[in-house]
Parts: C-alpha cells; structure tokens; sequence
C-alpha cells in the first residue's frame, strides 16, 4: 500500500516540476507561454457495427491519442492558443499515425474588460455548450453527445438525385452496393462534428448577464475534420455563419440559443443542374442549458437542424440530449446522459417517408481521478435505432488520461 | 507544617511563570529558490473571460520549531481566498487541528480539491456569496496541495504542522519566530515539498537566537 502511494507521490511531483519546466515568461513575466498536454489510451467494443465517428470494421478498437497544447499571454490584450494532436486521425480509427495541428488562434482584446474579444485561427466553435468540456479530462464521457457524432444520410462528398437515393444512404432502405456500403460510412455527416475546429474568425464578449458570439468559418458545422483546415478560396466561397447569445442569471445556471449556416457540399462534388454549392445548405436552431451546485453538474442541448437537397427538398432532423454528473467523492464520480435524434420525412413516390433512422442512446459512465494528473473513465452505452439489426446495441469505452 | 506549606505555594507562585514564559525570539534567514514563472491560464474555450495577466506569487518559505510544547486552545480559524483567480495566500502554514475557511471573492465559480493524502476533499462548486462559508478541518500533519477543479492554474500549499511555532519568511527569506518557550528544539525551515532544512536550537528566556540557512 505504502509503495503504490509513493509511485503516485512521485510521479505528481514529477508532472507538477514538469508544468514548471514547460512554462516560460519573457519581458518581466507580462509575455508567458505553457506547454501542456494529455496522453490518452481508449479502449472500445461494440455489439454490431461501430458506432458514431469510430471507423472500424472491427468490433473492437484501441486508439491512444497525444495531445499538446500551447497557451500563451502576451501582454494583457493578446492571447495564443494551439493544439497539435498525434494519433490515427481525428476520430478513433485505425490509418497510420499522424500528426495534426488542430487548433491554432490569436485572441485580441483591444479593451480593458470583458466585453470585446477577436479571435482568428482555426478553433472550435461557438456553437451550443458542449466544446468547453469536449476534452478528455474535462468530458465526463468518453463518447461525444449524440448530435456531435450521430452520423445522418447526408454526404458531403456527392450529391443525392432522388428521395430513394438519400433513403438508401441513410439505411432506411437497403440497396447499396457492397463496395458503396464498405466506404458510405466515411461520406455520411452528423448534425455537428465534434467541436468542429473549422478556420475563421469570431467576435465575442460579454455585458452584464449576457454573451454574445458570432463567427465566420470556413465549413459547415457538419463539415468533417478534412475541411476545416482547406482555407481555399472554394470553401471560403460558402462560408459559414454562427452565432449565440448567452444568459447567466447566476454563477449556477445558464442559458443559451445558437444558430448557424452554411454549405456542406465539398468543393469538389459538383451540384445539381442549376444549381451551385451555396444551395446545400446545413441550417441549425440550438438551444442549451446548464447547471453547476456543490457536487452536482447538469447540461443539455437542442438542435432542431435542415439539411438543403436541392432536388429532393428539406432533410429535418431533431436531436436533444441531458447530461448530469455528480461527485460522489473526491475522486470518484458518476455521469448519465440521455440521448436522442428523431427524423423528419422527405417527399417520395409512395408518400411522405422518414429519412433517417431514429435513434436514443443511454450513456452511464463512472470515472475516477487518482491524482490530479491521471484519470480512468469507463462508459456503458445502451443504443436503438429503428429498423436496425440489433433491437438493442451494447458499447463499451474505457479512457485513461495522463495529464502534464 | 503550615508553614511548609505556604513556602511550597510561594515557591511555586514565583517559578510558575519563570519556567512557562515564552518570551525568546528566533529569527534568521533563509535563500529561497528563484522566483518562479506566473501561470498561464487557459482560456481557449471561454468566450466570457477576462483579459489580463494573472499576479505572481514569489516563493516562500515557512519556519517553525519542533518540539514538546504543551497542548494549547484550538487555533484560530485560518482563511485562503480566491480572488482574481489566484489563492491568497499561496502558500499557508496552519497547526494540526486548524479549520480553514475558503471564502470566494471572485464572480464566477470555484471548485477547491486536494488530492493530497495528508487531506483530500473536494468542495464542489460554490458561489461568492456561499453561506456558511466552505471550511475544511485539517487534522493530519502533512502537505496539502490546493487545486481548482474549474481553473487549472490555481494552485496553493497548506501546510499542516504538530507545532503552534511557525511563520512564513518574507520574500527576502527572512523571518522572525516569537513568544517561544526556552529549552532545546529543532528548527526547520520548509522550502518546498522536497526541501526542509533544519537546525538544532537551545532557547532562554528574553534571548534572541540567529539562525540562517544560507
């Protein structure tokens, strides 16, 4: 018992000496730059196909993922910000090891306070309350909410001619050919993908209560990670507007309605006759709420979303989801999360027809910090989706973080 | 018989407060280590942030003195408070049995924790105008790091001692223990988690003893 203890005392006080070592100041300490990072080992199993933005034929998968990151202060009116991820692409898969620079930003504030801000650089979005607790150490979960990763029967990388078409690539019909069905899964689009660390440029800031934020990126809140590092001229053709007003009446509740819009279509796929890029549009309604008191914490997010397809017409979908998460100890905690994504029906020759899948999702996971630096999350999902093979989808995660 | 007596209680009267006087003075100084760079707070993902530069807490040391001391009154209750989203003060020496309050003067939330085995708890997230104000009792001699679940660069240091003689040196590293009871002890000056250095002392009373630890 004694020398597990003292390993653990040593290896805080080494990651403690670390963060020392990795922080550096210049200019009487007003400029000053830290390197941090996480070091995460998963661990996934599923019952039938995986699940979300995991690529893998495989009913298991084990994905370790180094992440650094790079804050600095330089003076008191800019801020520098990166992040540089090395794993097997951005979502849990299996390509070769990569390394990426994901976010990078200068923030400017060119008055005393809080009330303005300006950010450039290729950052998460504003969108909605997940993205600040979107990072291993700070998401109860080892799986994003179901709207951040659910993925519908919209592509980016072609375009839908008929209802029946967009039906089969949503499952809700079968049809497609096994070589389209071995890739489909690597064209289709959730409502947002992940915190989607798209390029642009925001202003935000806040008055009394409330916040705004408004941002001008370079893809669609459902573009996928390949697209929010194409600055080209293509993509910037259909930019992408977002914005949120936020409310907080107290330090324990808050409050906020998003909206976004912008193209999803990917510069190289080529419209429909008489039509252009600009014509697919993703066109997002959010609202979120959150709760902090003691040892108890609580969110949730609604996203009423249309994807444009020219030629078939407005592809709606609906999904919410409420998250809690309660400290039992210091050390130990709980987390459940209650997710759903409902869709609506598109015109087709038999009639109205539902274009996707409905799907809700039961997320328990505990979690235990056994120092300030090393966390071990497990998570259990429970998953139906209508028409799907499995009547009931059993998921496995387990998430180990080394924090420095 | 009587008389023995009385000359017993005047005895006593007079070498009662001769041997319980605590009137000798330690005082020295100590190098401290260079002064540590400031934190930087992460604010990647906080649209309502506050711009600015987050103050710097020059390192100390504590001094105090180690010994037999009769048990005294509980301690006073101590403070840490969080304001400007920094603790203050950074680094508190408190004696075993010392409850210490964290009252919050900043207008956001704060989540104080410790993993640290002499103490581990965890606060929750509580308001500025939390009533009564979060406390924790720190019974357990030991070093106990403070974090901030919410602010990463928060950090502070209580130390818990079995002594009721310590001070915390002034930023030059000098220091001045007071009203010490006469007899032999050992000084010890905590610099940081892996450095205490230490010092035998004897004491009399009104005398002012130097010690350095250069």
């Amino acid at each position: 018992m004694v020398a597990p203890l003292a390993v653990r005392l040593a290896a805080q006080e080494f990651l403690e000496r670390a963060g020392e070592v990795l922080t550096a100041s210049a200019f009487d300490a007003a400029w000053r730059g830290r390197l941090s990072g996480t070091l995460d080992l998963e661990q996934y199993r599923f019952q039938g196909a995986a699940p979300g933005l995991i690529d893998t034929a495989r009913h298991d998968l084990s994905n370790p993922r180094l992440a650094l990151f790079l804050d600095a202060q330089l003076g008191e009116k800019a801020y520098v910000f990166a992040q540089t991820r090395i794993d097997r692409g951005f979502d849990p898969g299996l390509d070769e090891t990569e390394v990426r620079v994901d976010e990078y930003a200068v923030r400017v504030t060119p008055i005393e306070g809080a009330r303005v801000h300006f950010q450039i650089g290729k950052f998460a979005t504003i969108v909605g309350n997940w993205v600040p607790r979107h990072d291993a150490w700070a998401n109860p979960f080892v799986t994003a909410p179901l709207p951040y990763e659910n993925l519908t029967g919209v592509w980016d990388f072609d375009i839908v001619h008929s209802s029946n078409q967009l039906l089969q690539w949503s499952h809700v019909r079968t049809g497609l050919s096994p070589a389209v069905t071995a890739v489909e899964k690597q064209r289709r689009l959730p409502i947002v993908w992940g915190p989607s660390y798209a390029q642009g440029a925001a202003a935000f800031g806040s008055f009394g209560k409330f916040s705004y934020a408004l941002e001008l990126k370079n893809a669609a809140l459902s573009s996928r990670p390949d697209e929010w590092h194409d600055g080209s001229d293509a993509r910037w053709a259909h930019p992408t507007l977002n914005g949120r007003v936020g409310f907080r009446p107290n330090e324990m509740w808050s409050f906020g309605w998003s909206a976004s819009e912008g193209s999803y279509l990917r510069p190289f796929a080529v419209p429909l006759a008489g039509h252009g890029r600009g014509d697919y549009r993703e066109t997002v309604l959010a609202s979120d709420a959150g709760f902090a008191w003691h040892h108890w914490q609580a969110w949730a997010e609604i996203f009423a979303t249309r994807f444009a397809v020219p030629g078939v017409g407005d592809a709606d979908t609906f999904a919410y989801y409420v998250e809690a998460k309660y400290k039992l100890t210091p050390q130990l905690f709980v987390a459940a999360r209650w997710n759903q994504q409902r869709f609506g029906t598109i015109p087709d020759r038999a009639g109205d027809e539902t274009w996707g899948r409905d799907t809700w999702r039961l997320d328990f996971a505990p979690g235990y910090r056994f120092t300030s630096h090393m966390q071990l999350k497990l998570q259990y999902s429970l998953r139906q989706e209508t028409g799907a093979v499995l009547a009931f989808a059993h998921e496995l995660a387990a998430q180990l973080t080394l924090r420095f | 018989m009587k008389f023995l007596r009385y000359l017993i209680l005047c005895v006593a009267l007079v070498a009662w407060p001769l041997s319980v006087r605590a009137d000798a003075v330690i005082e020295g100084r100590v190098s401290l280590p260079k002064s540590r760079t400031a934190p930087v707070m992460n604010r990647r993902y906080e649209i309502i942030a506050k711009g600015g530069v987050l103050s710097i807490n020059p390192p100390l040391a504590v001094a105090y003195l180690e010994g037999s001391f009769p048990k005294s009154a509980p301690p006073p209750v101590a403070q840490i408070a969080q304001k400007d989203l920094t603790f203050l003060p950074a680094l508190l020496p408190v004696q075993v049995g010392t409850k210490v309050e964290f009252p919050n003067f900043d207008e956001t939330y704060h989540n104080i924790f410790s993993y640290s085995p002499a103490k581990r708890f965890d606060l929750g997230r509580y308001r500025p105008d939390e009533k009564p104000v979060p406390s924790v009792l720190f019974d357990v001699a030991g070093l106990v790091t403070l974090h901030c679940d919410i602010h990463d660069h928060m950090r502070a240091l209580i130390l818990v001692l079995d002594t009721p003689h310590f001070v915390v040196t002034d930023p030059e590293g000098r220091f001045r223990l007071t009203g010490l009871p006469a007899g032999r002890y050992t000084l010890k000056v905590w610099v940081d988690s892996k450095t205490t250095r230490e010092l035998p002392v004897e004491l009399t009373n009104g005398a002012t003893v130097r010690a350095d630890f250069p």
